[in-house]
């Protein structure tokens, strides 16, 4: 992927493996959104494939890779501001699940319950904690009825309860059969949520393997700390 | 006070009744004025469901209703076609114009939009005066007259309803929270699964249509049309401000921005010929001012519990 003649990604291979949770950690602006928008559509890379159970996807509009089955969060929240929660939510289960208006206000219902904004769906995103967009993001991808969700740093920005509580919640998403891909700076959230984790630095991806691998990995310890702790 | 769903339904139904038996006890001028807040009615909802629902504010919204009155107007002096026939003949060329232009335009957010629709609205206004064999040029087309006034009232009356039909499928289908999603967070809704593009279109389309009817109903009821007044950016600035005045994006936010600002400029017009204007623009900036949610969000928590 190039913008202009800056190689935001070069020669990155990355496969998700069905039902897994997979890592993405990387410094500032090696690339990790940037590939999670080549993957939703957001961009289309110059050269490459992004392949979905076999089949190219590659430079499909984003709408409808989300109906295919891979839904996406942002690391900037951006919430439908002067909608209610649940329409936020609603917008999503209708639209990317392909519900009518009824069967999509009941799952919508459900997935705010999943993640524990049951009391909160009649209020409008202002009027919530961070905490709560972030949950409010994680529920209109989980809406569109997902195989793959790809979460761009959902955890940023909360407190150590709060995280707790979002660590139990994707555990019972990824439970209910929905792969994860995610990418996350909180280092204890990724080493104990991932089953694989990738690592990218300047667009090139150098490290792959089990936490306790990548953790312990030369090439890692230099991109992260320099040169004299590898 | 709280006013529930019935009573809502009740007292929708009652005003319409009202105003379907109007032109028994109206006539002259009480008519006419009646007729152009409908007009404006009409209008002012058009602009609002593309505007008020998608979030891309269209400064040249008035080429669709100079398209509408002028295609009515060439089809019945020209080709001899019957109003009606020519009316839906303006309006489906209003819809066609927009789904051509919406597919470069729509793509352009905010001021852009505005700008490249304003270019368009003038370019059609430089158009219509060129071609003179088509259009009469610099001097105007007149239609075969017609004085049976109910009838505008009544096509006006239709236009208004029309479009509100049209905003009340808006306010409470699958297509309408998709657009009010494009309108929050355009590329948030994209990857919920909302086609945009497509969402969009329609959208624009249907403001088209709408505006298009108007412009045919108009260009009857006049029996005269001139590139100046049908292409008026005027009327474009009106329908603006007449929909953040009652409240973009809401049902009754034309219509009670349009009903109060014709009332108010008819009364001022007629106590202060030659301020009005300045009057009118005090009054636009104090509304704005002090309701930016428009008239309508001021009793937005009783309306959105009734409908």
């Amino acid at each position: 992927m190039k913008f202009g003649s800056l190689v935001a990604l070069d020669g990155v291979d990355v496969s998700v493996k069905k039902g897994e949770i997979l890592g993405m950690i990387g410094p500032n602006g090696s690339g990790k959104t940037t590939l999670f928008n080549v993957i939703s559509g957001v961009f289309a890379p110059s050269s490459g494939e992004v392949l979905y159970k076999g089949r190219p996807i590659t430079g499909m509009r984003p709408h409808a890779i989300c109906r295919a089955g891979i839904a996406r969060t942002f690391q900037v929240v951006q919430p439908f501001s002067r909608m209610t929660m649940m329409e936020n939510v609603l917008v999503a289960a209708m639209h990317g699940g392909g519900l009518g208006m009824i069967e999509g206000r009941h799952k919508a219902e459900e997935i705010l319950r999943l993640v524990g904004l049951g009391e909160k769906m009649h209020l409008t995103p202002g009027a919530v904690t961070t905490a709560d967009r972030r949950r409010l993001e994680l529920a209109r991808a989980l809406a569109t009825d997902p195989e793959v969700v790809i979460l761009d740093e959902i955890m940023a920005g909360l407190t150590p309860s709060e995280m707790q509580d979002a660590l139990g919640l994707l555990k019972e998403v990824n439970r209910k059969g929905i792969t994860i891909f995610m990418v996350e700076h909180i280092m204890k959230a990724v080493m104990t949520l991932c089953h694989r984790i990738i690592v990218l630095n300047y667009g090139r991806k150098i490290s792959e393997g089990s936490p306790e691998q990548v953790a312990a990995d030369p090439e890692v310890i230099r991109a992260y700390l320099g040169e004299r702790y590898a | 006070m709280r006013l529930s769903a019935t009573k809502v339904r009740w007292i929708s139904l009652g005003l319409i009744g009202l105003a379907a038996l109007a032109p028994l006890v109206m006539t002259g001028y009480w008519l006419r004025l009646v007729t152009f807040i409908f007009m404006w009615i009409a209008l002012a909802g058009s602009i609002n469901l593309l505007t008020g629902y998608t979030g891309y504010l269209d400064f040249g919204h008035v080429a669709f209703f100079g398209v509408g009155a002028y295609t009515t107007g060439i089809l019945m002096v020209k080709l001899d076609f019957p109003f009606l026939l020519a009316m839906l003949g303006g309006a489906g060329l209003s819809t066609l114009l927009a789904v051509i232009l919406g597919i470069p335009t729509l793509r352009l957010r905010g001021a852009y939009f505005a700008i490249a629709m304003l270019a368009f609205s003038e370019a059609l206004k430089q158009a219509t005066l060129e071609f003179e064999w088509l259009t009469g040029g610099g001097n105007g087309l007149t239609l075969p007259i017609y004085t049976n006034y109910p009838f505008f009232y009544y096509s006006m009356f239709a236009a208004a309803l029309l479009t509100l039909a049209l905003t009340h499928w808006f306010e409470r289908s699958k297509f309408g929270y998709g657009l009010m999603a494009i309108r929050e967070a355009e590329l948030a809704a994209e990857v919920s699964g909302v086609d945009t593009v497509k969402c969009k279109l329609i959208a624009f389309a249907l403001s088209a249509l709408t505006a298009g009817f108007v412009g045919g109903i108009y260009a009857y009821w006049m029996t005269f049309l001139s590139a100046a007044d049908c292409f008026s950016v005027l009327i474009t600035v009106r329908m603006i401000i007449m929909t953040f005045l009652g409240g973009a994006g809401t049902l009754l936010g034309p219509v009670i921005g349009a009903a109060f600002l014709a009332t108010v400029e008819e009364i001022l017009w007629a106590e202060f010929k030659y301020t009005y204007l300045v009057i009118v623009g005090i009054v636009v900036v104090f509304v704005v001012l002090v309701v930016p949610q428009g008239i309508v969000g001021l009793f937005r928590e009783r309306i959105r519990t009734a409908l």
